[in-house]
């Protein structure tokens, strides 16, 4: 009896602990493979032609379309800088600069990559058409209340997450690449 | 005490042989994977301008609304693949993927290309045959060598401005896609 219940016991540990892991290694990549700079996580090696098993799973689990390394990297943050689940009753600044690029794209969507912007409305902010300050940095506001400035107006209710395309980019590519000068997301208030 | 510990202490360690298991394994058992998504679009030898979903609808490849996009599935055992056309005067990149949704090869227009596609793909048989000089190329073509008979190639494009989407989906559909014979 006492055999049995070690045994059980162990079957238990090892599934929580193996399909835990997986689940959790491949969502914004938490152990290996993904970079994670702030709330923003990529996938450095998903454009790769040969990347690492955790890349590859993450690759066959979303089944999305991959910017190859030299097309670009998308940076996804589902939470905000202090660390708090994005959710769509708040109003989100995003500021600050971003890394060396031709362009770039932010998209508000949900966990299943919908996009949640408002259908009449801008579908994403595209850094060729923003207001910017003197000193060429930008600030965006992401929710849905009337905002000054660049204004992303999502739609719905519960959590979401903001991808940030990268196109044609220099982060990763070395010395003074700045991949590590990622727009900070900042909660405002919240309905 | 103890021994119950030791058991602990085992099924954590069955935990982490089930882990490298679940991570190795979950390319070969995904079947809802970008390979399968594309294949649905009958994309073969012919350019398909994918439509990107509006706010609210499913966007399983996670298409960008600003970009427009152009697919096009080749088979290098008929032949090399090729993939050329002239594109308009803004950002453009091409990725060629292989049957896992790897990226085998990209590049943007920003590498000196300029307006013209001529892009060719070939797998390694065919890449020793161009090396021996017995396979008849363009000049100024593109070479890409793939591992893999099954590949498919994306171009990327961005209009400057949402209201050139349609001419710009247009320019797209003109390339021309196929193997050659």
């Amino acid at each position: 009896m006492r055999f049995l219940t070690h045994l059980l016991l162990m079957f238990a540990v090892a599934l929580a602990v193996g399909f835990g892991l997986s689940w959790y290694a491949l969502s914004d990549g938490r152990l290996f493979g993904a970079y994670r700079v702030g709330p923003w996580a990529a996938w450095p090696a998903a454009g790769s032609p040969t990347p690492d098993p955790y890349t590859r799973a993450h690759i066959a689990r979303t089944g999305a379309l991959q910017l190859g390394q030299s097309e670009g990297l998308e940076f996804v943050a589902s939470t905000d800088s202090q660390g708090r689940p994005l959710d769509r009753a708040c109003t989100y600044r995003v500021h600050g600069t971003t890394p060396v690029a031709s362009f770039w794209t932010l998209v508000a969507e949900a966990q299943d990559g919908t996009n949640i912007a408002r259908s009449e409305g801008e579908e994403a902010l595209h850094s060729a058409r923003l207001v910017r300050n003197e000193d060429g940095t930008a600030v965006i506001f992401v929710g849905k209340r009337l905002s000054p400035l660049n204004w992303l107006e999502i739609t719905g209710e519960g959590p979401f997450s903001l991808a940030l395309t990268l196109y044609d980019t220099a982060a990763f590519g070395g010395v003074g690449s700045g991949a590590d000068t990622l727009p900070a997301i900042d909660r405002e208030d919240c309905a | 005490m103890i021994r119950t510990l030791l058991w602990l202490l085992a099924g954590v360690l069955l935990g982490g042989i089930i882990h490298i298991v679940v991570i190795l394994a979950l390319p070969y058992f995904a079947t809802e994977d970008v390979w399968s998504r594309v294949a649905a679009l009958q994309a073969i030898d012919k350019p398909v301008v994918l439509p990107v979903p509006k706010p609210g609808e499913p966007n399983p490849l996670r298409l960008d609304p600003d970009m427009v996009y152009a697919v096009c599935q080749v088979n290098l055992a008929d032949g090399p693949g090729v993939l050329s056309g002239t594109l308009p005067d803004a950002f453009w990149s091409i990725a060629v993927y292989n049957r896992a949704g790897a990226v085998i090869y990209s590049t943007t227009n920003r590498d000196g290309i300029g307006q013209n596609l001529d892009l060719g793909i070939f797998n390694a048989a065919q890449t020793r045959l161009l090396a021996q000089q017995q396979l008849d190329v363009a000049e100024g073509l593109l070479i890409v060598e793939s591992p893999q008979n099954n590949v498919f190639a994306l171009v990327r494009l961005a209009p400057p401005h949402p209201a050139m989407r349609a001419r710009y989906a247009e320019a797209l559909s003109q390339l021309e896609c196929g193997n050659i014979q």
